[in-house]
């Protein structure tokens, strides 16, 4: 039968199945023989590619006869996750840019220029993380855009940036020059004229992820790169879904871990039930934590602030039980955990990556804390 | 002597990366980078990068160090209490630190001397009589005078782990665990002791109106009205307050505030204040007393809107009238906030649902009291129930650790109507 044919729900779960099968794929097959050498500095182009041709780094997005699913996007993130958490953090970043550009009312971000984007024939990321935390009044903005004939010249520089290469591009917000408050966000590229990526220091891991400071000198930004100007109404709309899919890396890493945990059970579940954090224990709060997700992930453009804080609350319980269940995973498989070639410790410090991205815990909880606070007169 | 690591005649300074926190000191450089020790800021060059996240010269700042008392000076809240193998033990754990959330702790504290306790409240935890707060300016009540004991005070007393300034977000009822802004908190029992909040209908933008619910808002009202902490205003100086709302808690506002000197506009959908005890004449009765205040009653209209005039706040009422107030307050009656409460689907009728006899809620492990609560659908929210509450609570839980079987009530909880104070000290009145 063709999926055009069956009923919407079951053409859906199809889909989903197929779309999982396909991503399982390349996650157990070239991926798993990689991923340590991606954990060491290898970013792999050609897995990305490849996982966007199955549509992996796509499924959130509405397309011609297939409904966007945000649980879907997560889902494959999850799946490439139990064995990559770097390239699940990848994922993501080429699934945010798609949202920038399809959430855009600049129509010279859709068409082919998306579809490639959606396709994964070309790789971009986001550069959201200082303007999420300037937002939250945790940083300063640090790119300045002055506005020139029909669009910006831009001058400052954005540190750790990832999913980049040449050729690649991302999303990005400068603060408007003379007019304080307003900020104005846009495609920025690579190769474009005034862009220097500079490598940074050497990270504990997730090496491979294509980050780099990236230095902005009198980068021109024409009318066809910008994403929302101003950008904060857009930001408000797009906020929660681009939050939201970052729990499909941390259900990946989560569901990594508990995987090894039973991988052990048969030859040191004698000793292993002393430990805190035992699989079936994890494994249930995973469970409920992916079903609060799967209903969340029906709404993703909701603006209000009840559902803000409910994608808050999911991303952070998301990154507190990955980093309890790769920290347990390492208890439970002890020595062989600990091997510089085990997944089980690249996965402890992809876990703490989870946690320290932007949003980190900290930032999530200090959101959290002021979305909760009384507003009262000034 | 001309070393650069000599003492400058121009103290070192230090600069701090605004993008990733990085600090630049003088006397260290940055050797790495071809800066000696000793370089001053203003000779770096404008190409160099921060080594730890490439931005450049321009994104720096110059920094000082906060000044913070030495290790172990102070105490730290947060990591005080009873902990086992560097885990905190399990215990009660209490979300609310107003009359109901102490009134627990002391219930629980006066019947287990050992066991762990753990109080999270979305204030300081301050220990005031909110009651007070209708009638502090007619009696001349200082700011500082209402605070009893400060929260920090009153979990040294009892033995609690206070978290201050804390939000509870998130009850797992699978692990008994409580998320909160500041970490996960294990509890082998949850007693929910939060309170309400005034429910503001949509044409009361909450930045425009004050709700006075807590000793913080209370504060910052008196602050936006000029009152000096003597509780009379100067000669010639009398603000005009909107109150929205004339219940309980409007009424008695409305009359603390005008005995203090303040003109007052009451308004409410009902002919009279006071209406719920319309048959007992209460709202005739005030009107009377209010005589010779400076309160004008308008009844019978609603607010359509409230907006931003200047320095004012300009309201707009349902019968065409536009006043113009120094400041609004809204006493629109309360409502209890439903997040936490959801997040472990516990049964919710118009708050959160207790056994009137247990006032356990539907998860065997939580409990409730105060203005959280409702008891057949119906919410109580005065202060004399709470201590009987709390008691009630405090026996079950006891017993639980002791032994007792999980439904064991030692001390049943007899819901009964309560008999309602009017404040109004220009004329106080007992209400059933």
């Amino acid at each position: 039968m063709n999926v055009a044919d069956m009923p919407t729900d079951v053409a859906a779960a199809t889909r989903t199945e197929d779309l999982l099968a396909a991503v399982r794929a390349i996650a157990q097959g070239p991926l798993a023989e990689r991923a340590q050498a991606i954990d060491e500095g290898a970013y792999p182009a050609d897995l990305l590619h490849a996982l966007g041709a199955v549509g992996a780094m796509s499924a959130h997005i509405d397309q011609p006869g297939r409904p966007g699913s945000y649980m879907d996007a997560m889902a494959a993130m999850a799946e490439a996750g139990k064995v990559c958490g770097a390239t699940a953090f990848m994922m993501w970043a080429q699934a945010a840019a798609a949202l920038y550009m399809d959430a855009s009312d600049n129509e010279a971000l859709h068409g082919e220029r998306l579809q490639r984007h959606l396709s994964g024939a070309t790789l971009g990321g986001t550069g959201m993380s200082n303007p999420m935390k300037c937002f939250a009044q945790i940083e300063n903005l640090l790119l300045r855009a002055t506005p020139v004939n029909g669009g910006y010249r831009i001058n400052g520089t954005l540190p750790w940036v990832s999913n980049l290469a040449a050729g690649h591009y991302f999303g990005a917000v400068a603060a408007v020059e003379g007019e304080p408050g307003r900020e104005v966000m846009f495609m920025l590229h690579c190769d474009a004229p005034g862009v220097t990526l500079k490598p940074c220091p050497r990270f504990s891991g997730m090496e491979g992820t294509g980050t780099y400071a990236v230095q902005c000198k009198d980068l021109v930004i024409g009318a066809g790169d910008i994403v929302a100007d101003p950008c904060r109404p857009y930001i408000r709309r797009i906020r929660a879904a681009f939050v939201l899919l970052q729990c499909g890396i941390a259900a990946g890493i989560t569901q990594g871990a508990i995987d090894s945990m039973w991988r052990v059970e048969d030859q040191l579940g004698h000793v292993n039930q002393y430990l805190d954090d035992r699989p079936d224990q994890l494994q249930a709060e995973l469970d409920d934590l992916l079903a609060t997700v799967a209903r969340l992930a029906e709404t993703p453009y909701d603006t209000s602030e009840a559902y803000f804080l409910d994608v808050l609350g999911a991303r952070l319980a998301g990154g507190e039980l990955c980093l309890r269940a790769a920290n347990s995973a390492l208890m439970h498989q002890g020595a062989r955990g600990y091997l510089m070639s085990s997944d089980v410790q690249r996965r402890v410090r992809e876990a703490q990556f989870v946690a320290i991205v932007t949003p980190a815990i900290k930032h999530l909880r200090k959101e959290v804390a002021a979305l909760c606070a009384d507003t009262l007169p000034a | 002597m001309s070393s650069p690591a000599a003492e400058p005649p121009i103290p070192y300074r230090q600069y701090i990366c605004h993008a990733c926190g990085w600090i630049y000191d003088e006397a260290k450089g940055d050797p790495d980078s071809g800066l000696a020790p000793g370089t001053r800021y203003e000779d770096i060059p404008d190409d160099w990068a921060c080594p730890l996240c490439q931005v450049t010269k321009a994104d720096f700042s110059p920094y000082t160090p906060p000044v913070r008392p030495a290790a172990g000076a102070a105490p730290r809240t947060a990591a005080a209490g009873p902990r086992v193998a560097g885990k905190a033990a399990p215990g009660v754990v209490i979300v609310g630190g107003g009359r109901a959330g102490w009134a627990m702790a002391e219930a629980l504290r006066a019947l287990d001397a050992a066991l762990p306790i753990t109080l999270v409240s979305g204030c300081a935890a301050d220990v005031y009589d909110k009651p007070l707060l209708s009638v502090a300016l007619a009696r001349r009540l200082a700011m500082d005078s209402l605070v009893r004991e400060t929260g920090a005070e009153a979990a040294e007393r009892l033995g609690v782990r206070l978290m201050a300034r804390t939000q509870a977000t998130r009850i797992c009822p699978r692990t008994l665990t409580l998320s909160t802004t500041r970490g996960t908190l294990p509890f082998s029992e949850l007693v929910l002791a939060h309170g309400a909040q005034v429910a503001l209908p949509p044409a009361l933008p909450a930045e425009l109106c004050w709700r006075i619910n807590h000793l913080d808002a209370y504060r910052r009202l008196r602050e936006s009205l000029g009152l000096p902490d003597t509780g009379v205003w100067p000669a010639g100086m009398s603000p005009h307050v909107a109150i929205v709302g004339a219940g309980l808690i409007g009424s008695e506002l409305a009359n603390d505030l005008a005995l203090a000197g303040c003109r007052v506009s009451l308004i409410d959908p009902q002919p009279e204040p006071l209406a719920r005890w319309q048959a007992q004449g209460a709202g005739q009765t005030a009107l009377r007393a209010w005589q010779d205040l400076p309160i004008r009653f308008i009844g019978s209209v609603g607010v359509a809107a409230v907006e931003e005039a200047g320095e004012h706040k300009r309201l707009r009422l349902s019968s065409g009238e536009v006043l113009q107030v120094d400041q609004v307050i809204a006493a629109t009656g309360l409502a209890t906030p439903h997040r936490l409460a959801d997040s472990a689907g516990l049964t919710w009728r118009q708050g959160i649902a207790v056994d009137p006899v247990t006032l356990a809620t539907s998860h065997p492990r939580i409990h409730a009291l105060g203005d959280c609560i409702t008891i057949e659908g119906q919410a109580s929210r005065y202060i004399e129930p709470i201590g009987r509450q709390a008691a009630t609570i405090a026996a079950k839980l006891v017993a639980r650790r002791q032994g007792a079987g999980p439904d064991a009530c030692p001390v049943p909880y007899a819901h009964r109507p309560a008999a309602v104070r009017v404040k109004t000290s220009s004329c106080p009145m007992t209400l059933g």
